[in-house]
């Protein structure tokens, strides 16, 4: 790998927003295509952070400063990406279901999911069954992932689980849940296709359901 | 007894652990009262908190559970529930993430008049007058960090590398206003002030050692000098972070489930502070059944190498649905925990053998048979009510009724119990038929349903 890709990756992991913007310009000058800059600096770069995050080495403060990093590097390049017809790996639906007004780990969980290469539609917090089912309409989207930090709002993903399979959707989107007091058997009880425990497995299982789904 | 918390917390061996339920909206749910009456309504408040302090029969006692009271005083949106304590809804530091917060003048720290604080230091003082001679009373206090991130919202994160100096101001800030709060709740007579700090999980050790070993020193420090308690709770997987907060000296340190318990007491007890725990909230509590809540409670007693510096209680603020009957098998752990082991081996027995048990034959019954299944009426508060109302029966109808108790004690009851499917202890069953499981009837309840199996059995001749 280029000394430049490595080093976006490093200054990425830091969270060194300003450096990493200019590091990338300086990849593009050096005339390296914008999608490998993405695949081997970016997004590299955030895997380390979502491997050092499962294994408890890193924190949420990391886990924002370096995805905000990655952000203002993908602002960069964006213009080069559209122009080299670089597809997006997925589309995602996210937000924190109705009643339910925690973001922490459903930022942490978009974030690592573009960390992954994916597009992600952001709902917020307090999100009614109906607006998932609508916004993954409207966006085409592969995956619907649900957050609920506690437990009297976490019957609530039943019900966009309920909502998807009531419309055209049905086996046409994955729904995934995560939070605090959801388990594998809670998951499995309310018919999600998929719950991980942490963020960074979440977005590696988005980025294989993805996969799974386009093949 | 009180007493067993406060020598817990001056780290001497005691011969129990103390028990301490974290019922906040809990509570209401005893009473039939919603978490937003429970947590806005003195009177209704007090009844419950004294319901938890009659039933659960607790060494200590939070009075209000709710991180939210400082946030509202400081101008956060709140976002109301039935079943859950208020969430924040806005920031009012909040902004763009390229500018630091500006932080409040002491001019807003909380006054005593402000926002729902008259609320709690009515139940505080009611509370302390009723049960403030045995019952150890902890006032909560929403801690530094989470209390940031409440005013700030997620950029509180970021902060930390963009604006150290900022950031570290608005600590200083949020310090200020726990340590007023301490002084409000220790004047109202709290013996123990707990500063509850969730997101203390979600930060590195250094992170911790660079924003929060200083206020939380002060804080610990200013509560001892006030001639208080201390005590520090944290949620989620804080495990990395458990020596660092016992460096700031706590009196105490409460963790949940995600954080082993075992190594947590160990660290606890290289620094003399004693731990309080990590009862399982959902799968344990929420969602178990009677025999699981006891058996969790016996093995966590048990796994404490000594009888010093550990308090029996749940991971955090407890589910409002948390069934009655989870609780009061986990109070019978705590304060019967030799009876509870033999409890538990009996029902664990692989196979209950129930072909002894002779059943009544309820439909030939000439007069009412009340029957009272109890884990041991003697010991169990929410069993010797249930015997009281059952013995207040038996005076009212006489000789008109049979009334029995079977103690869970005896393995010949543990049998007739499978047998007859009783779901959780204590149970009253009127001929054969479950009538009130952990709620205890009034007596015009229980006296009425009985006048009505005397008729019944008036009926069959």
């Amino acid at each position: 790998m280029s000394e430049i890709l490595e080093e976006i990756s490093s200054l990425l992991q830091k969270g060194r927003a300003p450096k990493v913007k200019a590091a990338v310009q300086q990849a593009l000058d050096q005339g390296i295509p914008a999608s490998t800059i993405l695949q081997d600096g970016l997004l590299a770069g955030m895997d380390v952070v979502g491997a050092k995050f499962k294994n408890n080495e890193v924190f949420v403060p990391e886990v924002l400063v370096a995805a905000r990093a990655m952000n203002k590097g993908v602002e960069v390049l964006r213009p080069y990406l559209v122009s080299d017809g670089v597809e997006e790996k997925g589309v995602a639906v996210i937000g924190t279901v109705k009643g339910d007004m925690h973001d922490i780990g459903k930022n942490l969980v978009r974030m690592m999911l573009e960390g992954k290469g994916l597009r992600v539609i952001d709902l917020g917090v307090d999100v009614a069954p109906e607006t998932f089912v609508d916004a993954a309409r409207e966006n085409g989207a592969q995956l619907v992932c649900c957050s609920a930090l506690l437990t009297t709002t976490m019957p609530e993903m039943k019900n966009v689980v309920d909502a998807v399979n009531a419309s055209e959707l049905k086996g046409r989107v994955k729904i995934m849940v995560g939070g605090a007091p959801i388990t594998q058997e809670y998951a499995d009880e309310i018919g999600a296709d998929c719950y991980t425990p942490d963020a960074a497995t979440a977005a590696e299982a988005a980025l294989h359901l993805c996969e799974q789904m386009s093949a | 007894m009180k007493d067993l918390l406060i020598r817990t917390l001056k780290h001497e061996e005691v011969e129990r652990a103390p028990w301490v339920p974290f019922a906040g909206v809990h509570a209401g749910s005893l009473k039939g009262y919603t978490a937003t009456e429970m947590l806005t309504d003195a009177d209704k408040a007090y009844e419950s908190l004294m319901e938890v302090n009659r039933l659960y029969r607790p060494d200590g006692q939070p009075v209000i559970f709710d991180l939210q009271i400082e946030a509202e005083c400081l101008g956060c949106g709140l976002v109301w529930a039935d079943d859950c304590p208020p969430s924040v809804s806005t920031h009012p530091l909040d902004g763009s993430d390229e500018e630091p917060a500006e932080v409040p003048g002491d001019d807003a720290i909380p006054k005593k008049t402000d926002g729902r604080i008259p609320y709690v230091l009515d139940v505080m003082k009611k509370m302390k007058d009723s049960v403030g001679d045995t019952t150890a009373l902890y006032g909560l206090i929403c801690g530094p960090f989470t209390l940031a991130s409440h005013l700030r919202g997620n950029n509180l994160f970021t902060d930390m590398y963009d604006f150290e100096d900022e950031v570290a101001d608005l600590f200083d800030f949020t310090k200020r206003v726990c340590m007023q709060m301490a002084d409000y709740y220790i004047e109202a007579g709290m013996d123990v002030i707990a500063f509850v700090d969730p997101l203390i999980s979600q930060i590195s050790t250094e992170h911790f050692e660079q924003y929060m070993s200083g206020p939380y020193t002060e804080l610990m420090d200013y509560v001892r000098r006030r001639g208080a308690f201390s005590s520090f709770f944290v949620c989620g997987d804080a495990t990395r972070n458990v020596e660092v907060m016992c460096q700031t000296h706590p009196d105490s340190i409460s963790i949940d489930e995600n954080v082993d318990l075992k190594a947590a007491y160990d660290i606890c007890q290289k620094y003399n502070v004693a731990i309080g725990g990590n009862i399982p909230l959902t799968s344990v509590m929420l969602l178990g059944n009677q025999q699981d809540n006891m058996k969790c409670a016996v093995d966590m007693l048990d796994s404490m190498p000594v009888k010093k510096n550990y308090i029996l209680a749940p991971g955090c603020d407890m589910p409002y649905a948390t069934p009655v009957e989870n609780v009061i098998g986990i109070a019978q752990a705590a304060q019967e925990t030799d009876a509870v082991r033999e409890m538990v081996k009996n029902y664990q027995a692989a196979e209950v053998d129930t072909s002894g048990v002779v059943l009544p034959e309820y439909d030939k019954l000439t007069k009412p048979l009340v029957e009272v299944f109890t884990l041991d009426s003697a010991q169990c508060a929410a069993c010797g009510y249930m015997m009281s109302a059952a013995y207040a029966a038996k005076d009212t109808f006489g000789d008109a009724i049979d009334m029995v108790e079977y103690k869970y004690i005896y393995k010949e009851n543990v049998a007739r119990c499978v047998k007859m499917g009783v779901p959780n202890l204590p149970s009253l069953y009127i001929n054969g038929k479950l009538k009130y499981k952990s709620i205890i009837p009034t007596k015009a309840e229980l006296d009425q349903a009985i006048r009505e199996a005397i008729e019944e059995c008036k009926a069959r001749g």
